[in-house]
């Protein structure tokens, strides 16, 4: 409860910095130190400081998951804007709007992370899709971005649509918003059964998960490569925990009847995400459809919804967005967004090349990187199960084919002679991802660092 | 979708939604008898003025995509959105009294928020007519 009703009173006071503060530099600052507080409230909730006792009428609870997983998506936030608050300037003449935006998508953020009802779902997932395309369409006088925002706009709408048809449809058979209540459903009627398949539908498309994918590469390609990088990772593992709470605490007990589903979107993701991948020459674009590929892994997650599935989602989501960010962060600096626009960056920028691959290597998987251990809790989780083994399978293959495109970027970066032109880059920039990379090696090797939390 | 064939029709579920089925029915029912009536019973007298476009009774004139000033849209969005948020004072209004003075702090911050966004439209001169 803190932390949102911190997010949106910061999200306003961004709102007025912008018309009160001429400087471009104090906006900056005051969002960062924004978001730092953000931050250490919400760490104060854990550990059992609450400022505010307000009655939600048990249409929200902050358990442990949601604010551990407020916590990843507040550090990764944070770290995002240290990194790239000065190329979010850059996007267009409303710098500090762009801040404001950003803090009320965290307040959706934190509603879908801790709603009980699905009216909150619905609230949660409107105020992250909204700001969102805006932030996509910032780019005013870019073609390509406006078309991104109106696909976006659209097609978001559309399966919006889709989510609120599903809560009627379960409102009528059940008579309740409450997940508690639908879960308690004894005999679920035909109408419940259509209202979960179009809330399946529409968190699938949220997530981008396959055959609802196709709007995520031309969005995310024509959106500003800043707000691609929030849009790719801080929102994206939010609609996940949006999904597995759906689905664990409103569907729990139909758990037979929607596994198989999820089991082949699963399949569908990883194969259409990892294999579009392959024949990318952009390497913006190639993380779009990585992005699809890694939403593939955290759907198994949502296929086996256990105790693992949920460590493991916790785990996955600091890992993706941590290492992605970096990615994007370095990617933003280049002039070339091609492959060969990497060509021979170890030999003028190391540091940049060094950390830009251990974050590939983290995405691809490979061990020592979180990674690494966080596809291995996944896998665990959906072998616990007991059924469907092809899909850990599957899934292993993919992430092996998922190894080539990664290893592109490396391959151009210290393998290939050339001149990259980068834009220069500060001292900050350069530390920050280096704790960057050091975080992900760390987590790698003592994943219980961050999992503990959840317990103690 | 097997499940959906599957689903368990229990008696409370179906049948408390048998008078919207109904009226789905009879609304599509309706509505093709209409065009289909329509159809075969109208005369058909097609003159050239009667297939011309026309606006609110006037010949069109012009090109519909004209580019026009943005103030007028933003004015009017404006309207809109304030127009919209006045609407949820009615609900309050009808349980004013329930809610005691939690509801009337929930209100006033609610109008809080309004005002906010009332200063920083001003403050970024949204409403200003003369440039």
């Amino acid at each position: 409860m803190n932390a949102l009703i911190l997010s949106a009173v910061l999200g306003v006071i961004m709102m007025f910095s912008g018309v009160m503060l001429k400087q471009k530099s104090a906006v900056r600052n005051i969002a960062i130190t924004g978001l730092f507080l953000l931050l250490v409230v919400n760490i104060l909730e854990m550990s059992g400081m609450s400022f505010f006792r307000i009655n939600t009428a048990g249409m929200m609870h902050f358990d442990r998951f949601s604010l551990l997983f407020n916590c990843i998506v507040f550090f990764s936030t944070f770290v995002y804007l240290l990194l790239s608050a000065r190329d979010i300037e850059k996007t267009g003449n409303y710098y500090a709007e762009y801040f404001t935006l950003i803090f009320f998508i965290l307040c959706g953020v934190i509603l879908v992370s801790s709603f009980q009802s699905l009216l909150i779902l619905f609230l949660g997932i409107e105020i992250i899709s909204i700001p969102l395309y805006i932030l996509t369409g910032s780019d005013k006088k870019n073609l390509k971005s406006n078309e991104a925002s109106l696909k976006y706009f659209l097609l978001g709408a559309f399966s919006t649509g889709l989510m609120l048809m599903g809560i009627a449809l379960i409102y009528g058979s059940v008579g309740s918003f409450s997940t508690a209540q639908i879960n308690m459903t004894e005999k679920p009627g035909a109408l419940m059964i259509a209202g979960m398949i179009l809330l399946l539908f529409s968190m699938s498309f949220k997530v981008s998960a396959a055959p609802f994918h196709f709007w995520t590469p031309d969005v995310y390609d024509g959106a500003p490569t800043v707000f691609t990088s929030f849009m790719a990772t801080i929102v994206k593992v939010a609609a996940f925990i949006a999904f597995i709470r759906l689905f664990g605490e409103a569907f729990g007990n139909l758990q037979p009847q929607w596994q198989i589903w999820i089991a082949l979107i699963t399949a569908a993701t990883l194969f259409i995400g990892n294999i579009t991948a392959v024949f990318q020459q952009s390497v913006k674009r190639m993380l779009a459809y990585s992005s699809i590929a890694q939403a593939g892994f955290m759907l198994l997650s949502l296929y086996a919804m256990n105790a693992d599935a949920k460590e493991g989602l916790l785990l996955y989501s600091a890992a993706y967005s941590l290492a992605t960010i970096g990615i994007f962060a370095v990617l933003i600096k280049m002039n070339d967004y091609t492959f060969d626009g990497f060509n021979g960056l170890a030999k003028y920028q190391p540091l940049l090349a060094a950390t830009t691959t251990i974050f590939l290597l983290s995405l691809a998987g490979i061990p020592l990187t979180a990674g690494f251990i966080s596809k291995f809790y996944m896998l665990k989780a959906a072998v616990a199960t007991g059924r469907h083994l092809w899909l850990v399978i599957f899934a292993v293959l993919m992430a092996a084919v998922s190894v080539y495109y990664y290893f592109r970027v490396i391959q151009a970066m210290y393998f290939k002679e050339g001149q990259p032109g980068i834009i220069t880059t500060s001292p900050v920039f350069k530390y920050t991802l280096v704790v960057l990379a050091a975080l992900i090696i760390i987590l790698g090797i003592f994943p219980n660092l961050l999992l503990n939390w959840y317990y103690f | 979708m097997i499940y959906l064939l599957q689903g368990n029709l229990s008696v409370s579920d179906s049948g408390s939604y048998l008078p919207v089925a109904i009226q789905v029915l009879f609304v599509v029912g309706l509505i093709a008898l209409l065009i289909f009536l329509t159809h075969i019973l109208g005369p058909k007298r097609k003159t050239a003025d009667k297939l011309q476009s026309f606006a609110s009774g006037i010949e069109s004139h012009g090109d519909a995509r004209q580019p026009m000033a943005i103030k007028y849209f933003l004015t009017a969005i404006l309207f809109v959105l304030f127009d919209v948020e006045v609407i949820f004072f009615y609900p309050y209004a009808v349980i004013f009294k329930e809610l005691g003075w939690n509801g009337f702090l929930a209100v006033l911050m609610f109008v809080g928020f309004f005002l906010c966004g009332f200063i920083y439209i001003l403050k970024k001169g949204a409403l200003k007519w003369e440039d």
